[in-house]
């Protein structure tokens, strides 16, 4: 169920929602909008708490919608979940993998899911294992993987149907530089072959290294959105500053926290 | 079918890797077949015992340890694995319906319940055990056990996705013990105290029980042996639909 007036957009979230009855109402999201373009990076940021897991769960089906809409690669997740499932990937936080099993098993399993043969999937799995050079380890199980192979492999998972969106949740939490580094280089190198990439993630650095455009969300609100470099500049025009402050100081300024001594304090207004 | 078939095989290479789980569920129903036997099989001499039919008090007893070993529900807690590491979440994000990540895990429970039921019942003919309803007999002797893994198994997973939580699904699995004890599991249902024959007669497990026991000990009672088959497939379907509807509206 593709729709029109969706044209171009990526992702697009109008209003979107999401409350947890319980004893009190929790608002976790109180109402993004959002449009990523095909073919960007887009950043999600935003302190913990702040909405960021919700609204991925909520674009990626695995959470119900309490209100607005979500369109991904222009199918409405919420009446067309299995759809918008063929068109995006997914790569949660802490790498959601069957210990038991071996790579090679585990892409070949996500590609039996997605519809394909037992031969087509086997072809796949090794196309994929070599894109994140995990050839050599293809048969062993899991569980005997280290952190950023077992990243590399929740990446390629997420890539076996090919889709226009992949959605990654903090990718790189975790990771040693070095890993860290190895998985932008895959995120590059996947975007550059026309995928979208939307990805929430800590690490400002990161942000500024990847993204086409950053969103930060605080309180279950987006509270800033821009390219890195627009954002940096409002905030020098804004504040008066002598040189361009960091992603860093314009999330600080963005969340209402301030940095004082090398910590980070919340700001009473 | 075809995404619980591959949902099943995941399954059953996870529980062949995973030989620490397997291995309880064949040896701790031997234990107790041995012991009750070895306990109570003097009282129940086979010349003078009528209900035993000729056999031994092993006979009598196969039918627990076959209802145990059907009921360990391992299956449940490797759910819980998957949803506490993040798998679970993948295959919901994959199009496949929501009823075969349900339905996957029962194909191989119920692979399994064949293949534990055959192995149990095989000792027993060692063991001097027969099954007086012949090769038929036999097989429908697996395929009921089997069928009760998977309602267990079912009710098991159902837990699982409510809680969440391995250390609840594990309290729930205790729930069998009362039942398999609240059966005719030493005697016969006629032979028990009025109390406890009106919880026996209240208890689904009774009516699987005694179909397994007339396989075993009888020629072919139909009568018996729909009665199994027919609560046994309804427990199933109940189970099966309160876990599809629960997977379905997952947050």
């Amino acid at each position: 169920m593709s729709d029109a007036t969706h044209n171009g957009a990526a992702v697009q979230a109008d209003g979107l929602v999401k409350h947890y009855a319980g004893k009190d109402v929790i608002e976790a999201v109180r109402g993004v909008d959002l449009r990523v373009e095909g073919g960007e990076v887009f950043g999600f940021l935003g302190p913990n708490g702040a909405g960021k897991s919700t609204t991925v769960k909520m674009l990626t089906t695995l959470l119900s919608i309490t209100s607005g809409t979500a369109f991904v690669a222009g199918v409405d997740v919420a009446r067309d979940p299995d759809e918008a499932r063929r068109r995006m990937g997914v790569a949660l936080q802490e790498a959601g993998l069957d210990p038991r099993q071996t790579g090679r098993e585990l892409l070949v399993l996500q590609g039996r899911l997605f519809g394909m043969s037992p031969s087509e999937a086997l072809t796949r799995a090794g196309e994929l294992l070599a894109l994140v050079e995990l050839e050599d380890s293809a048969d062993r199980r899991i569980k005997g993987y280290s952190g950023g192979m077992k990243r590399r492999l929740d990446l390629a998972s997420a890539l076996v149907h090919e889709p226009e969106v992949l959605f990654l949740d903090e990718p790189t939490t975790g990771l040693d530089p070095a890993s860290r580094l190895t998985v932008w280089d895959e995120l590059r190198r996947i975007n550059n072959r026309g995928t979208t990439i939307f990805l929430t993630t800590q690490y400002l650095e990161e942000a500024d290294q990847l993204c086409d455009r950053i969103a930060i969300i605080d309180g279950g609100l987006i509270v800033r959105e821009g390219t890195p470099a627009r954002l940096k500049a409002e905030l020098r025009e804004r504040r008066g500053l002598a040189s361009d402050p960091t992603l860093d100081d314009v999330f600080l300024d963005a969340t209402g926290r301030t940095r004082v001594a090398g910590d980070v304090q919340e700001v009473s207004a | 079918m075809t995404p619980a078939w591959v949902l099943g095989q995941r399954a059953l290479r996870e529980a062949w890797r995973t030989p620490e789980a397997l291995l309880p569920t064949l040896f701790i129903p031997l234990f107790f077949l041995v012991v009750n036997v070895g306990q109570a099989a003097r009282i129940f001499p086979s010349k003078s015992t009528a209900f035993l039919h000729g056999q031994g008090y092993g006979a009598f007893q196969l039918p627990s340890s076959l209802l145990l070993a059907a009921s360990f529900g391992s299956a449940a807690l490797f759910l819980v694995e998957d949803i506490e590491g993040g798998y679970f979440d993948k295959l919901r994000a994959t199009p496949i319906p929501r009823t075969a990540i349900v339905l996957g895990r029962l194909i191989a429970e119920s692979v399994k319940g064949v293949l534990l039921a055959t192995a149990l019942v095989l000792l027993g003919l060692v063991f001097g055990i027969t099954v007086a309803s012949g090769v038929l007999g036999f097989v429908l002797l697996v395929c009921l056990a089997a069928l009760w893994a998977v309602v267990f198994s079912g009710f098991m997973q159902l837990i699982a996705l409510k809680t969440r939580s391995a250390a609840a699904t594990n309290s729930a699995g205790l729930i069998f013990f009362p039942l398999l004890f609240l059966t005719p599991n030493f005697v016969p249902r006629n032979l028990l105290t009025r109390p406890m024959e009106i919880a026996a007669t209240f208890n689904p497990v009774t009516y699987v029980m005694e179909a397994l026991r007339s396989l075993i000990l009888e020629d072919l009672v139909w009568s018996k042996i729909l009665y199994g088959f027919g609560v046994a497939a309804v427990l199933g379907v109940v189970m099966l639909v309160l876990s599809v509807r629960l997977i379905r509206n997952y947050d």
